[in-house]
């Protein structure tokens, strides 16, 4: 069912990480409908996969992106797999669920 | 110890075990020249254009398992490699490649041979990085090597902006011991529910196939498969990338599957109750239609990749894990329930099977025929090129019709020595992979089986194999034509052969090659065919190319009914269908 959906990232807070997420949408001619990145400086919501990958974000290091977008449920799911498979990605939840540390859970936690 | 960073990046390299690297130099990459130059540990290959020194870098790659490193300078030097990288890319191959970049303070000002590589190059690749310290650069290539040869392999890009290796100023240089990438983390292990869901589903079927790609040999787990397959002795085939993963010549091998895969092997596909997909992607080179997809079988996916699974047709039971410890998790299980696996629940099918191939199986004896009544065939100058190498040479191929009779009729016993450009199917590929080979064994035969086509878009590098003393053998299926495209517009524009020729333009290659040192040897007749292979075969130190010119006519058979057909729907012959 095609339907406006939100993915939502925490990722490393490098140049050339949000690209390498938006390119994955272009490749595929998909609109994104609205975007928001910011770097996290709260790490508390996200002490969970500090625990997971056993490390501590500190100021400035990671951030949060925020993507809506219109495709339907078959391609989100290969969308998140793929960029759930950048280096630089640390955690993304859409409508499949979180992946964390590559495996999939069925919340969405972020 | 405090080192300049052209130093540290070359030390780096050195540190990483590296042997050889392939590449070109120019302005941006004048310091890591110098520091290469300042060493003994590793011999730099200089190809005579960038796309051979990423094909030879990936052949190398292939054959050895181990990533291949290649050297550029900015601009052109990079561009210029994008083809190789996108090949390495398609087929998951470890691949280390430095660009050199102008210097920081004048990226991003159109300065003289600047492209923004990293972005060029993004699609393509499975990581980049640019480098923006010197104290960065052993970190940088440490994480490199690691994800490039970690989970699904592939190349990976360093940017080294100019200014950031000269040789003045210095920096404490370690090369770190340990790599830890806290946002990546492929897996290894696979889930045990899985591997028993497997195994139950392996006992219970009565038509199994096993559909093993080259995941299984970037795994290195021919030995797992093998000995998977000695528990539950099913059929198997080998897509176009995975020829030699398992033993061609085990009676439980039906060939290659796919757009021209055997009969036996695409019936088996589509007819089976339960395919074991072991490092395969359902690419749609095997899939045909993909909602016609062998229509009764449960699919068990072995992957590494997540992304991989489900991606095209929907898995029933998803092993993640690298193929090789999944592989051993399932060989334990089975192990342990030997007795519960009947051997004789195959029966039916295996005897269903052997009545395919004996009704439209490939015909091996073509090359008995050496009578100048007819002309030379194409499928039997593999034959003989196999026979004449006892099987077990290392054959690179390029694309085209030449590609497919390579794979369909030399019999690959051991992985690693079918090397082929499968999922980009890059033209010029060959012949600078060859070199690759050779260059990491060169005690061993190594074959390119070309076309006239393919071979002239990387013949620059037959200068290389002079300077490097390469002996690689080269066997030119000459039909005077792109004979794959022609095939196509045979099949489906009526036979309108548009742009696909250029025979009266053709070079003669004996001459051309003679030029640059090596032997060439000429073969317009049947009769002619198997003394001027063995001939080329024996010449043993130096480069012979051998121009076999062939029946222009000839198509390869069988082929998959496009568009809307099935694994079912094939071509057996001109005008011949299933
Ligand atoms: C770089 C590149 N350009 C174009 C193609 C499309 N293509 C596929 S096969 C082929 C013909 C190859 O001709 P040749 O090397 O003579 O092989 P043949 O099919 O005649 O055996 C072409 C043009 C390609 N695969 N790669
Ligand atoms: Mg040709």
């Amino acid at each position: 069912m095609i339907e406006e959906r939100q993915l939502t990232l925490i990722m490393e807070n490098k140049p050339g990480a949000l690209v390498r997420v938006v390119g994955l949408f272009h490749q595929r001619g998909y609109n994104i409908e609205s975007l928001h990145v910011e770097p996290i400086n709260d790490f508390k919501p996200y002490k969970f996969i500090e625990d997971e990958l056993n490390t501590k974000f500190s100021e400035g290091e990671i951030s949060r992106l925020e993507i809506k977008t219109t495709v339907d449920d078959p391609l989100m799911r290969q969308i998140l797999r793929q960029i759930n498979k950048l280096i630089d990605v640390i955690a993304v939840s859409g409508n499949e669920g979180t992946y964390l540390k590559g495996v999939l859970r069925d919340e969405n936690l972020l | 110890m405090k080192l300049a960073g052209n130093d540290i990046l070359i030390q780096s390299l050195i540190e990483e075990g590296v042997e050889y690297i392939f590449g070109y130099p120019g302005g941006a990459s004048l310091h890591i020249y110098d520091a290469i130059f300042n060493q003994k540990e590793m011999q730099h290959i200089l190809v005579r254009h960038e796309q051979g020194a990423t094909h030879a870098a990936d052949g190398y790659a292939r054959a050895t398992g181990k990533p291949g490193v290649v050297m550029l300078t900015s601009g052109p030097g990079a561009t210029n490699a994008i083809t190789g990288i996108a090949t390495a890319f398609m087929d998951s191959i470890p691949m280390i490649v430095i660009s050199g970049q102008v210097q920081s303070h004048l990226i991003g000002t159109d300065a003289f041979q600047e492209t923004d590589m990293i972005g060029v190059s993004r699609p393509i690749v499975k990581h980049s990085f640019t480098v923006d310290h010197q104290s960065n650069i052993a970190k940088i290539i440490k994480e490199a090597f690691y994800i490039a040869t970690s989970g699904r392999q592939g190349p990976v890009v360093i940017d080294v902006p100019k200014d950031l290796t000269n040789p003045v100023d210095l920096f404490e240089y370690k090369y770190p011991s340990e790599v830890n990438i806290r946002s990546y983390n492929p897996p290894i292990e696979p889930e045990q529910s899985q591997i028993d869901r497997a195994v139950e589903a392996i006992i219970k079927s009565k038509q199994t196939v096993i559909y093993a790609g080259g995941g299984t040999i970037s795994s290195n787990a021919a030995k797992e498969l093998f000995e998977l397959n000695s528990y539950i002795n099913a059929p198997i085939t080998n897509t176009l990338m995975g020829l030699g993963v398992y033993p061609a010549s085990d009676k439980n091998f039906l060939g290659m599957l796919g757009m021209h895969g055997t009969y036996q092997a695409n019936m088996a596909m589509h007819n089976a109750d339960l395919i074991i997909a072991i490092g395969a992607r359902f690419d749609d080179r095997i899939t045909n239609t993909p909602e016609k997809f062998a229509p009764n079988a449960q699919i068990i996916h072995f992957d590494v990749d997540h992304s991989s699974v489900s991606k095209i047709i929907e898995a029933d039971i998803a092993v993640f894990g690298q193929v090789k410890n999944s592989l051993q998790a399932m060989n334990a299980k089975l192990k342990s329930r030997l007795s519960e696996i009947n051997d004789s629940r195959l029966d039916a099918w295996r005897n269903q099977i052997a009545e395919w191939k004996e009704m439209h199986g490939l015909d091996h004896d073509l090359y008995k025929n050496n009578s100048d009544d007819s002309p030379i065939l194409p499928q039997a100058v593999v034959q003989h090129i196999y026979h004449a190498s006892n099987g077990d040479a290392f054959v690179t191929s390029d694309v085209g019709q030449h590609q497919m009779f390579a794979a369909q009729y030399y019999h690959f016993d051991e992985p690693r020595k079918w090397i082929n450009s499968g999922g980009l199917g890059t033209m010029g590929f060959g012949l600078p992979a060859a070199m690759g080979v050779k260059l990491a064994y060169p005690e061993e035969e190594v074959i390119c089986i070309t076309g006239e086509g393919s071979i002239q878009m990387c013949i620059q590098e037959l200068s290389t194999c002079t300077q490097y003393k390469l002996p690689i053998k080269i066997f030119n299926i000459n039909n005077l034509a792109l004979g794959m495209v022609k095939q196509w517009q045979d099949m489906n524009y009526d036979g309108r052969h548009s742009s696909i020729s250029y025979e009266d333009s053709l070079p003669d290659f004996t001459k051309l090659v003679e030029s640059y040192g090596h032997v060439g040897i000429k073969i317009t007749k049947n009769s002619q065919l198997k003394a001027g292979i063995e001939e080329a075969m024996s010449i043993k130190d130096k480069l012979v190319f051998v121009d076999i010119y062939v029946d222009p006519n000839e198509h390869v058979y069988p082929m998959l009914v496009a568009p809307d057909g099935s694994l079912k729907d094939m071509w057996l012959g001109k005008g011949e269908k299933t």
